[in-house]
Order: C-alpha cells, then sequence, then structure tokens
C-alpha cells in the first residue's frame, strides 16, 4: 500500500486560536481510516485543508503518485483530482430529484461547455442506476431529494461522493440521526468502498468505529495524539486521559 | 433529441402557440393592414412589452435560475439600444445632409460632409467633432455587433473580476447596482460623444425605409420582437433543460457544495451573466427603434429594480413567469399612470394613482415577496396539484 495523501506539519489559526497545530497525518491509497477526537480537536478544519476550504498557514499537503501539492489548488480542482467530501449536515440539493443530485456528481467533463454541447454522457442511465442500487435509492430515483428521510439524505450523499469515483473519500459524522438498522448498513457502504479507494471516517460514535474494524487516528488540541488500533488507542493514557477519562 | 427536449419541457411549446396566436391577432388588427383596432402609437406599445419580455427572461435565468440578483441587466439593455441608435442616427443624418448639399455648385468634400453630420449629431452639446466611439457608426454591421459585443465584453470583465473574488448575495447586487450608477452618470456626461443628457433621438426612422410608413414599420418591429423573444425563450429554455440547468440551480441553492462536486462555479456564473446580458443588449436594440429615442435615464438603477420586480411578481425560477411579470406589471404601470384609474376619494384625501402607483408597486412586491414567493406563476403549480389530486 502506498501514500495516497501526506498532511505533513501542518498548521491553521483562527483569530489566534490553533485549531491545527503541526498535524501530520498519512494515508493508504486503499485505507479505512476513522479519525475521532474530541469536540474542537480539529478534525473538521482537517478535511476543510485538504479539500482547499481552509488554507493553512504553514504545512503541506501532498497528493497522489505525482506528489502534487494541494495547497495550490481550488475546491473544484482538488475534488476533480478525486478527492470526495461528504459534510456533517447532509447537503444535497433539495429541490432537485435525486436522479439530478446523482446525475451532477458522475464522473464526467464538468466545463460549461461540455455540459451544454454534450448532454449524451456515455451510458449516464445505467452508473446512475449502479450508484442508486449500491445506497438504496433506486426506488425514489424521480423524487425531489428534499422529500427524502434524513437518514435517505445521508446514503445520497455518500452515494454522490461514490458516482463522483474519488480515489478518497472524506466522510464527516456519516452515521449522524442514524437508526440502528441505517447504520449498519452505512457500515457495509463505506468498507465495501475502501476496498477500491481509501476512505476517511470523522465519527463522534465509538462504537461506529468499533463496526468500521479499521485504524484509528485520535485527533487533540489539532495535532495527534495516537494512532493504531481501536483497541490500542483506547489503551493509551493520553487518550483516555483527554477523550475517555472527561 | 427535439422530440424529448419539447416533451420534458411542454411549457416551452405552449408558450411559442400563445406567442404566435398573439402575433397574428396583433397583425390582423393593426393599421398596417387596413384595419384599426389596433392604433400604431399602441402596437408600439406592444412590441415594447414583448423587448421587455426578453429580457425579463434573461434576469430570470440569472436571478431566479442562477441566484445572482444582478441589479445591472438594463443598463445592457440600455448599451443595446444605444448601439443600434448610433447607427440609425448617423445614416439618417448622413442622408438629410447629403441631399441638402446636393444643390451646391461645388461637390462637397468628405471633409464637409462629415462636419455637416457632426454639427447637426452633436450641435446639441455644443460640438462637431465625432468621438472616438461614434468611429464605426456609419457601419450596420459593426453597430450591430456593437448590440451583442458591448454589453458582453462589459458583463466578461465585470464578471470575471466579481465572481472570482467570490463576491456574492446582497454585496454582488450592490455592486452590479454601482456599475449601473457609474455607466448612466458617464452616459449623462455632454462631453462623452452620446449627446448627454438629450440622448439619441429620431430612431423611429430608419434610414433607407423612408418610403414605408410608420405603421408598417411598426409591424415589422413587433414581429421581430415577437421573433427575438420566442428564439430566446427555446434557447434559455435549451440551455436550462439537462444537467446544465441542474448545475446552475444548484449554484443558486448551494454554490459551495457544488465546489467541492468538482464543478468551477465560476465559469458557470460567468457563462449566465455574460449570455444574458448579450440577450438583454438584443433586448435593447429591438426596443428602442420602437421608442424612438433612449437617454441616459433610462438606464437609471432604478429600471434595473423594476425588473427585478417584474421577475419576483411574475415567478422566479420559470421562464413564463418573467413573461407574465413583464406583461403585468408594465401594462398595469400604463394603466395606472396613463389617467385610466379613477382616482379614489376618501373625503379627507384624494388617492391620486399616478402618485401612489408606485407605491402600490412597492406594497405588491413586498406582499408577493412574503407570502406568494413563487408570484403569479406559482398559480399554475395551484392548478396542476388541483388536477393531480382530482385524478
Amino acid at each position: 500500500m502506498s501514500t495516497l495523501l501526506e498532511v505533513s506539519g501542518v498548521s491553521v489559526s483562527f483569530d489566534g486560536f490553533k485549531a491545527i497545530n503541526n498535524l501530520s497525518i498519512q494515508i493508504g491509497d486503499t485505507e479505512l481510516r476513522a479519525i475521532i477526537g474530541p469536540n474542537g480537536a480539529g478534525k473538521t478544519t482537517f478535511m476543510d485543508i485538504v479539500t482547499g476550504k481552509t488554507k493553512p498557514d504553514e504545512g503541506y499537503v501532498i497528493w497522489g503518485e505525482k506528489s502534487s501539492s494541494l495547497l495550490d489548488m481550488s475546491e473544484s480542482q482538488i475534488a476533480q483530482a478525486g478527492i470526495g467530501r461528504k459534510f456533517q449536515k447532509p447537503t444535497v440539493f433539495e429541490a432537485q430529484t435525486v436522479r439530478e443530485n446523482i446525475t451532477m456528481a458522475l464522473k464526467n467533463p464538468r466545463r460549461p461547455l461540455d455540459l451544454l454541447f454534450n448532454r449524451a454522457a456515455p451510458d449516464t442511465e445505467n452508473r446512475v442506476r449502479a450508484v442508486s442500487d449500491d445506497i438504496g435509492l433506486t426506488d425514489a430515483l424521480d423524487q425531489l431529494s428534499g422529500a427524502l428521510s434524513h437518514g435517505q439524505k445521508q446514503w445520497l450523499e455518500i452515494g454522490m461522493l461514490l458516482a463522483q469515483d474519488p480515489r478518497l473519500l472524506l466522510v464527516d459524522e456519516p452515521a449522524a440521526g442514524m437508526s440502528e438498522t441505517e447504520r449498519e448498513q452505512t457500515t457495509d457502504i463505506l468498507v465495501r468502498a475502501a476496498k477500491t479507494r481509501a476512505v476517511v471516517v470523522v465519527e463522534h460514535d465509538m462504537e461506529f468505529v468499533r463496526r468500521l474494524n479499521c485504524r484509528v487516528t485520535v485527533l487533540n488540541q489539532g495535532s495527534v495524539l495516537a494512532e493504531g488500533s481501536l483497541d490500542h488507542v483506547t489503551q493509551n493514557q493520553d487518550v483516555i486521559d483527554v477523550y475517555l477519562g472527561r | 433529441m427535439q422530440h424529448t427536449f419539447i416533451a420534458k419541457n411542454p411549457s416551452v411549446l405552449w408558450f411559442l402557440l400563445g406567442l404566435s396566436l398573439f402575433t397574428v391577432f396583433v397583425t390582423i388588427f393593426s393599421e398596417a393592414v387596413g384595419s384599426t383596432g389596433i392604433s400604431t402609437s399602441f402596437l408600439k406599445t406592444l412590441g415594447k412589452t414583448l423587448c421587455l419580455c426578453l429580457v425579463a427572461i434573461a434576469m430570470d435565468v440569472v436571478w431566479g435560475y442562477c441566484g445572482i440578483l444582478s441589479l445591472g441587466h438594463f443598463a445592457f439593455f440600455g448599451i443595446g439600444g444605444y448601439a443600434i441608435g448610433m447607427w440609425l442616427m448617423y445614416e439618417r443624418t448622413k442622408n438629410i445632409v447629403v441631399g441638402s448639399l446636393e444643390n451646391n455648385i461645388l461637390p462637397p468634400t468628405p471633409e464637409e460632409v462629415d462636419t455637416a453630420i457632426g454639427t447637426q449629431i452633436f450641435g446639441v452639446v455644443g460640438s462637431s467633432e465625432f468621438p472616438l466611439i461614434w468611429a464605426v457608426s456609419h457601419s450596420l454591421t459593426l453597430q450591430l455587433l456593437a448590440v451583442v459585443l458591448v454589453p458582453g465584453m462589459l458583463a466578461l470583465a465585470f464578471g470575471w473580476l466579481a465572481f472570482r473574488s467570490r463576491v456574492t448575495g446582497v454585496y454582488l447586487s450592490i455592486l452590479t447596482q454601482a456599475m449601473t450608477l457609474a455607466l448612466s452618470l458617464y452616459l449623462f456626461q455632454n462631453d462623452t460623444g452620446l449627446r448627454g443628457n438629450n440622448g439619441l433621438s429620431g430612431l423611429q426612422n430608419i434610414p433607407g425605409l423612408e418610403a414605408v410608413s410608420q405603421a408598417t414599420l411598426s409591424l415589422w418591429f413587433f414581429w421581430a420582437s415577437a421573433f427575438a423573444l420566442g428564439a430566446g425563450y427555446v434557447f434559455f429554455a435549451w440551455m436550462l433543460a439537462g444537467k446544465f440547468g441542474s448545475v446552475i440551480r444548484a449554484i443558486r441553492d448551494n454554490e459551495a457544495r457544488i465546489r467541492f462536486l468538482g464543478y468551477n462555479v465560476e465559469h458557470y456564473k460567468l457563462l449566465i451573466f455574460t449570455t444574458t446580458a448579450m440577450i438583454a443588449g438584443i433586448a435593447g436594440a429591438l426596443y428602442y427603434p420602437q421608442a424612438g429615442i433612449i437617454n441616459p435615464a433610462e438606464i437609471a438603477p432604478i429600471a434595473s429594480i423594476y425588473l427585478a420586480v417584474w421577475v419576483a411578481i411574475g415567478g422566479r425560477g420559470r421562464l413564463y413567469g418573467a413573461v407574465i411579470g413583464a406583461v403585468f406589471v408594465s401594462l398595469m404601470s400604463s394603466w395606472f399612470t396613463g389617467g385610466s384609474a379613477p382616482d379614489i376619494n376618501l373625503g379627507f384625501y384624494v388617492v391620486k394613482w399616478t402618485d401612489w402607483w408606485l407605491v402600490l408597486l412597492g406594497l405588491t412586491f413586498v406582499g408577493v415577496t412574503l407570502f406568494f414567493p413563487k408570484g403569479v406563476g406559482g398559480l399554475f403549480d395551484l392548478i396542476s396539484n388541483y388536477r393531480e389530486k382530482h385524478q
């Protein structure tokens, strides 16, 4: 397994508050990784930096075989390079149908003129269907996505990520607000996705992380506190002190 | 492909049908064919209204679909009018000047002709020199190009600067309004070369067609306006159908999210902003020959605000909504301000609609925005919902 994403020595502060402090993380090309940590540990800021939403004050973010720097790229360029992101709050386009949402996400040329003059992208229908089958929303394809349940919206968003066919998925609290069965299905979707690509899950919920059964990185105050299997990190005294002990 | 486009957008067919029927109806009753049902001045009003509908559609695309509340699209409309007006005025003045110099014993030199034309056109602002921006006014082709290219270039440059810096929402509206105000103030000046507050006039006289009566000319312009509106409607409907339209509406609803899907939002906005500005220019170029005169007051920010009011009242995010809004509000406006609306005597105060119409319009705008965000066009949803329930 070679390194797909390398974050090294990254720091960023907002109004004097150090949200990320000399953070270094490496993600392999087919890896499932969970990132946990107390509130304010910098989990979401880490995602913001990788996806180009926030520019760090110092450090490097290196991507792929060509070792290109993500810091010089815009959000849309980073997304096109193969990093997909799911937000904490499900953000699908509620005024549009499930089909339209997935179609927009499908990996296709994304320039305006491509969309205007090259409308019949090959095989769109089958590809949309493959994604909707994966997330169990085939029956709802022609519904407005605003009419979906909370859990279904979460899946739709994961589905839109899969449709992008990214090499790295950043998933922020996928199980928030889900029922027990929905959580299990979500775990399945993520584990399946991680067989062919890298998946990074930020999560609060320890049970959910246990079910993912993967390597865990614990963040605290913007840097890595511990890394290893879930059992390994939960026995770490530092982790117990800052995260579990409180 | 064409079949599915119409099938997916039945409103396009209905709109074209309605527009064609209206055009035939108006033609039959126009003075040009010997009828007295529709006077030439009313025919001009109808033709102008069609042009306003076209710029309203453009406004709807940029605001209702893409979420950019531009308060500058009437400026692009005005630029289109100025661009065509320059040729109309130059060519007509030249014909008159050449005609009057023909009787001279010595044939006039080109310089003499030029000076004479310059004096005729720019005498009102105390000049006889042709300013640089009139350099191509002798060429109809180039001025027609200017109708689309000048608004297009201005929108492109302005949009590139604004969208690249990620100026959005009310800040962008303020910027576009500032641009509009700056443009109208610029045009108001006498030394900018467009005759200051006199504007360009006599645009209803088309050079080379002096033999054609105004009744017939007006009908031709009415047809051209109807054709432009129909073509513009189909063009925008085509543009917004399918995935491109999906992305545009997604930009309106959540710009940050669509960026993370890998779409370059700025390019899309720029394309929409520029295209709609060019269509607005075309609408203006058809409008002002029917109006006969254009002056900088036409471009003042209030006109662009009106445009937003029409679209809001008609219904944002649907093309026919913009048309309904433009027709409804501009006809109401001429009814109320034309003195036809009866005054209301409250005993202690007489409400004169010529004074109070703007207040009524303002209240309607606020009311529609608060209580009927879908506007008049939203009524069509009620009808289709009702039908579905009772099937």
